[in-house]
């Protein structure tokens, strides 16, 4: 009886004054934490209810993204690649229409003990190569053919030491012979009168092997000695040895002049034969 | 599997007890042949990655020479002759590979299997230790008969002391992997005797 007067008096004095009875502050406070939480259960079981209908249709599509992103990734893949070997393959073009007999080939190992400076190509006398020929990629020049088997031919760079090739000092048109140091190339027997500068362009002289004005390098170190008979100069090769993949090989113009002499390929000299008008060898 | 004879037998048990009296791990039969198989895969992949690799794995000028250390383990565990075989067909490839140093290193390997051989079947053999010198001690030998052998082809090699240089470099390296190799089998045979 006192608890029913006591609710019925604070509900009149409440509605008397206009404003929400304590009663329904404290019971709205608590039930609207309950509707919360009963509303939260209730979205996630929905929402877990949907899911679970939604499942088998998600996992299928999962597989089909999946498989769509492996396929995606190796046409990537595939494509990097064929955007790697661009650049190569348009070198390797414009070295052929530059010379248009030449004989592209791919690196394909090295000399398995190291003790020459030589590479393997995937080309040899089936393909037209001969011992003596020339070997130039898009950056200048290689090296020359010194063995040939019917499909490889090795290949003598111009950074071994046994290599010998005319060279030109191309301001100045001072001749030379450039040999290796296995590393670098050394230009030999240039003039005492010749006024080389670092950073001089070396192409070659005409020889057996090679056609005149293969680019060879640039001088990097000038050796000038008092009172010797000849100067010499370090050239940084202009080809990339340690990244080099495909190159082109050049017949040598003994294969096409015939009976202009047989090609050694032991001799380790390319003998220049370039007129003495378009060098200076000294005074 | 060869079929050893009972006079082979008692030789190796002759010097084990000559030289290493009281060892209680001293083996008393010689090791089993290898099979060729082995040494066949073996070899390929040496002289595969050498021909592919070689310039990359240099360093002072020497690379390993895994043909070398193959050859020497192969004559160390079979006798001369069998080295000498396998020296003079590994070296054969290499000729091939390398294209320009004719027989050079046909006879200079045959050479080198030749000498490994005389180690087998000797107390040297068993001493492991006495193996790594041994692969450096070899790989000059070979260095030195393939510039013998280059200069008797008429196409010496153009600066013999930068040659010398690279072979020395090369025999340390070689050593360094033999001693690596000696200590990885070691190894192995420790964890297959655990298990």
């Amino acid at each position: 009886m006192i608890v029913t007067a006591v609710v019925g008096l604070v509900q009149l004095d409440a509605a008397k004054a206009g404003k929400p009875s304590v009663i329904a502050i404290s019971v709205g406070t608590a039930s609207l934490l309950f509707q919360t939480a009963v509303a939260a259960t209730l979205g996630a079981l929905g929402s877990a209810g949907s899911d679970l209908v939604e499942l088998p249709r998600l996992a299928a599509q999962n597989a089909t993204l999946r498989e769509r992103n492996r396929t995606l990734l190796a046409e990537n893949l595939r494509l990097h690649e064929v955007l790697a070997s661009v650049p190569e393959a348009r070198a390797i073009e414009r070295e052929l229409d530059r010379e248009p007999g030449g004989i592209a080939a791919t690196v394909v190992g090295y000399d398995p003990e190291n003790v020459f400076r030589q590479i393997t190509i995937d080309r040899g006398s089936e393909a037209g190569v001969r011992g003596g020929d020339g070997v130039v990629s898009e950056d200048g020049v290689v090296g020359r053919v010194v063995a040939v088997l019917p499909f490889e031919s090795t290949v003598l760079l111009v950074t071994d030491f046994a290599s010998k090739v005319p060279a030109v000092v191309q301001q100045g048109r001072w001749w030379a012979i450039a040999t290796g140091t296995s590393g670098r190339v050394k230009l030999q027997y240039v003039s005492q009168d010749a006024k080389l500068r670092i950073g001089d362009a070396v192409v070659t002289g005409r020889g057996r092997s090679f056609p005149a004005g293969l680019r060879i390098g640039t001088i990097a170190r000038i050796d000038h000695p008092e009172g010797a008979l000849y100067q010499s100069a370090v050239v940084e090769p202009a080809v990339p040895f340690g990244r080099l993949a495909h190159v082109v090989v050049l017949p040598s113009r003994e294969a096409a002049e015939p009976g202009a002499g047989s090609g050694s390929t032991s001799d380790a000299l390319d003998v220049p034969d370039g007129s003495p008008a378009e060098t200076r060898s000294g005074p | 599997m060869r079929v050893r004879s009972e006079e082979d037998i008692a030789r190796t048990r002759a010097f084990w007890a000559a030289n290493k009296p009281g060892d209680a791990s001293a083996p008393v039969v010689p090791p089993d042949p290898v099979p060729w198989w082995y040494v066949a895969g073996a070899l390929a992949a040496a002289l595969i990655g050498q021909a592919a690799l070689a310039p990359f794995a240099s360093f002072r000028g020497g690379t390993v020479s895994f043909v070398t250390l193959l050859v020497a383990w192969y004559a160390v565990r079979n006798g001369s002759l069998r080295g000498l075989t396998f020296g003079l067909i590994a070296g054969s490839c290499e000729d091939a590979l390398a294209g320009s140093t004719g027989v050079a290193w046909t006879f200079a390997t045959g050479i080198a299997g030749l000498a490994a051989g005389r180690l087998a079947r000797t107390w040297l053999a068993d001493t492991k230790l006495a193996l790594v010198p041994g692969a450096a001690a070899v790989t000059l030998l070979r260095d030195g008969a393939f510039a013998v052998f280059m200069q008797a082809q008429n196409t010496p090699l153009a600066l013999p002391l930068n040659h010398l240089h690279a072979a020395l470099w090369q025999s340390l390296l070689d050593a360094l992997v033999a001693f690596a190799a000696l200590r990885m089998g070691d190894f192995g045979g420790r964890l297959a005797h655990r298990r």
